[in-house]
């Protein structure tokens, strides 16, 4: 064949009429190109070459090479090598499927080797400008070829191919790390005496080929790089194959496991895996093979091609990584101070890929479906969402991610109504399991909520650094984002006047629960409070404080007075009393209830000793509120040191003079409704010492046995209203403080006509300024926003006007443009507040709707707001 | 059956035996403190005139003070003395 395309070639150089001399130089000079072993001397080949530039025809030497070699090519190579690559048609071991790998492109080196010698030779020469020749130079022409040679071969490859080379590459994979000491599921091969397996190659130790695998991989290397092909043909292999292995130990090793960092180890691992990678590519770079790639930068192209290989792991890596923390952040930041390993390794991998996006939107869904719902307890909620803040704020120092991804948590926790209760006591150290807040609350240097609201400036306009890009544009700058575990969940509400009322209440419980008047835990409470939210709105705590320690002075002036007295004078029982300050405290609950008579003198006594103490003023007892120490003598049996209210007293005291009431008749003499009566002598059922007959009439049982007493305790378990709070619940409150606003709002709109929300939400800022209890109400914070946006909000007809005479309730618009979701949000909540919380509180607005409108009441009250297009 | 009660702790709150809720000049409540003082009771106590008016302590020295001629009740205009 290359007989004919030569003679073809030269007959017709003849025929353009150079004479024989021509054709013959053509044959040596030819033949000194393609088969370097016929003897042609060196002044013969100048000669010839000398000749054929004379004739013009040395700048055809190298087109006719390549056009030679492309013939060559695709009549006779590529077809014998994928047919030697497929030939031995299936069952074959694997060793033998590498040896035909390895045999296929042995083959196809021999077959090209010539050609790329003369290449190489007319390339030198034409370096040389050997007899005038000239042209691109060896490095030319071989890119050349190898640009054809890889066309013609992988032009279309067969599947076998990929396979093959997977396979082979994958097998060298594990005896190269085997041999390095790192077997790929550290399993020891079994022992067996002939089932042994050769980790390395899997097959039994005695047939085990990892030796030869290594050649031969070395030896497809230094093929493949020699005819350029490295690249082409196991690119794609070595990747799938290193991809399935990082996820493969990933896997095993990091999924579920939080509490150490893997970066180091997987660090070491994929240098391991460089290794082997400099194996298959860089056999360039230490070749001992006899010839070594052309020109002088193999060494720095092989390691440049594994610095992008070490790159792309590293970026691979990072990737799976992510992925699998991602799905399993809820999980880390459940655990979190335990998986502070998993967020560093997370937050290191995250800044090198772009995944932020994903890590949002996931851990939102999370939240969404593992913690948002009604199955979960608000404080399992918050002791969530404290982690997430730990976690979060590790993860993502600019608390972006904590800002947004905890949106949803924030909402919901404001339609929890205990919300408010749970944080107070995690503050207290109240709840039961969440320490947390508590020893956030403690830690030094804490950041006072003052602090936030001023507009200081950050000290260095060189430190300063832009949001990241998924930042949520809002009024609050990157350095006011808090990341302040208390102050982030007091502004879930917006106010702090709520937690603040709130901890007031739950103050005032705890000291009149209180036997004793040891206040230092909660005295250490409020210093801390103080800091963090101000000593001015801490004031009233702290005069309840001090009331606590002047009862307890007044007490032993008193005692002390008492025991002075003679003996008949002694007061038939020991009276001690909290004295309030009454405009400090929260609101009592009001409760009737007449003491017995021999209480009432005691009282009297005591105030009298009291007025005497301090001039002009007085006592007003609360007859229902304290505690009392009792002991109870039946006939056979004795219960003492049994703390009861003081209703409880009352009753058992009643039953001392008389041995059998009825329900009206203690009722009566109580002064305190059926109901609540009841409901106390059940504590008497269980402790065995009243029982009900028939008729409602109750008795004393002084002689009972004691299994009777273990039978009723089982059977009357009356314990929730033992912690019955003395102040009025925090809505009680609030639907109070919304009928004054309702009047307020109500003789606005009817004198003014029509006004819009920022202007009624300024109006009753400026009317219902009457000290902290009033300001704090949710309509200033609702109506907050579209106030501060001004114009554009109401521009965009979104403070809608609020006209009495025609209240109309729609539908909320779905909609709305996205920055006005917020404000319609805030006009929804507005409304929402407004109408009360409760239905009761609601219940005069519904009917007052009903007269007016044919609209049906407002049974879906959060999704409705007023509407105006219809009044304006 | 007897009942032996070993300790009544009962709760009580405070006020001032006065003719009136707030102090005529700074409008807050006699129960509590007048604007200047931050605890009630004892810190900040009423004070009586013979014309029977009371007022915070600190507010009606604040009054008096201010008066140039002579010293009046702000509520009667009779001339401010103290209760004995």
């Amino acid at each position: 064949m290359e007989e004919t395309v030569m003679e073809s070639d030269s007959v017709d150089i003849s025929g353009s009429g150079s004479g024989p001399g021509v054709a013959e130089a053509w044959e040596t000079v030819t033949a000194a190109l393609v088969s370097p072993g016929c003897p042609v001397t060196e002044q013969g080949l100048s000669d010839s070459l000398a000749l054929l530039c004379d004739q013009g025809l040395g700048r055809l030497l190298g087109s006719w090479l390549l056009e030679t070699l492309q013939m060559r090519l695709s009549s006779s190579v590529v077809p014998e090598f994928w047919s030697g690559l497929k030939q031995p048609e299936n069952e074959l071991e694997e060793r033998d499927r590498a040896w035909i790998l390895l045999t296929a492109f042995r083959t196809l080196l021999d077959r090209l080797e010539p050609f790329l010698c003369g290449l190489e030779r007319l390339g030198t020469w034409q370096d040389e400008g050997r007899g005038g020749l000239c042209g691109p130079g060896p490095r030319g022409l071989q890119e050349r070829a190898f640009t054809i040679i890889r066309a013609l071969l992988l032009f279309s490859p067969s599947p076998v191919l990929q396979e093959r080379v997977l396979e082979f590459y994958s097998r060298t994979f594990s005896v190269y790390m085997n041999q390095e000491g790192e077997a790929e599921d550290g399993a020891e091969a079994p022992e067996g005496p002939e089932g042994a397996v050769c980790p390395g190659c899997g097959v039994l130790t005695q047939q085990c080929w990892c030796q030869e695998a290594l050649e031969q991989l070395q030896e497809l290397s230094h093929i493949l790089s020699k005819l350029q092909l490295l690249e082409w043909v196991s690119s794609e292999a070595v990747t799938s194959i290193l991809h399935k292995l990082i996820e493969q130990r990933m896997e095993q090793h990091c999924r579920g496991e939080y509490e150490c960092s893997f970066l180091l180890e997987f660090q070491e691992w994929l240098e391991l895996v460089l290794g082997w990678l400099s194996k298959v590519f860089a056999s360039e770079a230490d070749s001992g093979g006899p010839v070594p790639a052309p020109g002088a930068p193999g060494v720095q192209a092989g390691s440049s091609v594994l610095k992008q290989w070490r790159c792309h792991m590293h970026q691979f890596f990072c990737r799976i990584y992510v992925n699998m923390r991602i799905e399993e952040l809820f999980s880390i930041i459940r655990d979190f101070p335990e998986s502070k390993a998993a967020i560093e390794d997370l937050k290191f991998c995250l800044e090198r890929t772009n995944q932020r996006q994903q890590l949002l939107t996931s851990l939102k869904s999370a939240f969404e479906s593992r913690l948002l719902h009604p199955g979960v307890h608000t404080s399992d909620i918050l002791t969530v969402y404290i982690s997430a803040i730990k976690a979060l704020r590790e993860l993502d120092p600019s608390m972006v991610i904590l800002q947004v991804a905890c949106q949803p948590i924030r909402k919901y926790l404001r339609t929890r109504e205990d919300t408010v209760r749970q944080i107070v006591a995690g503050l207290t150290g109240d709840a039961e399991g969440c320490t947390d807040l508590a020893s956030e609350l403690s830690r030094g240097d804490p950041v006072t909520l003052e602090m936030q609201d001023s507009d200081e400036e950050g000290n260095d306009p060189e430190d300063w650094t832009p949001d990241p890009t998924d930042a949520v544009p809002d009024k609050m700058g990157s350095k006011r984002r808090s990341s302040d575990i208390i102050s982030l969940l007091v502004s879930i509400y917006g106010s702090k006047d709520i937690f603040i009322d709130e901890y007031r209440a739950v103050l005032a419980d705890r000291l009149l629960h209180q036997l004793n008047y040891n206040t230092a835990r909660e005295i250490r409470n409020v210093e801390l409070l103080k800091l963090r939210f101000g000593e001015s709105h801490m004031h009233y705590c702290e005069v309840m404080l001090k009331d606590m320690a002047d009862s307890r002075r007044i007490n032993s002036n008193i005692r002390e007075e008492e025991s002075r007295l003679s003996e008949e004078e002694q007061p038939p029982l020991s009276l001690s009393a909290i004295i309030l300050s009454s405009e400090f405290w929260p609101p009592l609950k009001e409760e009737k209830l007449e003491l017995p008579p021999l209480i009432c003198q005691a009282m009297e006594a005591y105030t009298h000793r009291y007025e005497k103490l301090k001039a002009m003023r007085t006592l007003s007892w609360k007859p229902h509120l304290g505690s009392v120490t009792l002991d109870v003598e039946l006939e056979d049996r004795t219960l003492t040191n049994l703390t009861v209210t003081p209703i409880h007293a009352a009753i058992i005291l009643h039953f001392q003079e008389k041995s059998s009431w009825t329900l009206d008749e203690l009722s009566v003499k109580l002064g305190a409704p059926k109901e609540l009566v009841h409901r106390k002598l059940a504590l008497w059922q269980q402790h065995g010492v009243l029982r009900e007959e028939a008729g409602g009439r109750y008795y004393v049982v002084e002689t009972g046995s004691s299994k009777e007493k273990m039978e009723r305790g089982v059977m009357l378990i009356d314990s929730d209203e033992e912690r019955d709070s003395n102040t009025t619940t925090q809505s009680e409150q609030r639907e109070e403080k919304l009928q004054l606003f309702w009047a307020y709002i109500q003789a606005m709109l009817t004198n003014l006509d029509s006004m819009t929300l920022d202007r009624i939400h300024s109006m009753l800022r400026m009317f219902v300024a009457t000290g902290p209890v009033v300001t704090e109400m949710d309509c200033q914070r609702a109506g907050g926003l579209p106030a501060e946006e001004g114009q554009g909000a109401s521009a965009d007809g979104l403070s809608r006007r609020l006209q009495t005479p025609q209240i109309q309730l729609m539908e909320q618009e779905e909609e709305e443009e996205e920055e006005e979701e917020e404000a319609a949000e805030c006009v929804r909540r507005c409304v929402h507040v407004l109408w009360g919380t409760s239905a009761s509180g609601a219940a005069f607005i519904i009917t007052e709707l009903q007269m007016k409108s044919e609209e049906p009441p407002p049974t879906c009250r959060p999704g409705l707001y007023f509407d105006t297009s219809t009044s304006l | 059956m007897k009942v032996k009660i070993r300790q009544w702790n009962g709760v009580a709150s405070w006020l001032w035996v006065a003719n009136d809720e707030n102090c005529g000049i700074c409008r807050m409540p006699f129960n509590g403190c007048c604007p200047d003082c931050k605890v009630p009771g004892d810190d900040c106590p009423l004070v009586w005139g013979q014309c029977s008016h009371c007022f915070h302590m600190h507010c009606i020295l604040k009054w008096l003070n201010s008066q140039q001629v002579q010293q009046q009740c702000p509520m009667c205009r009779q001339e401010w003395k103290f209760k004995e």
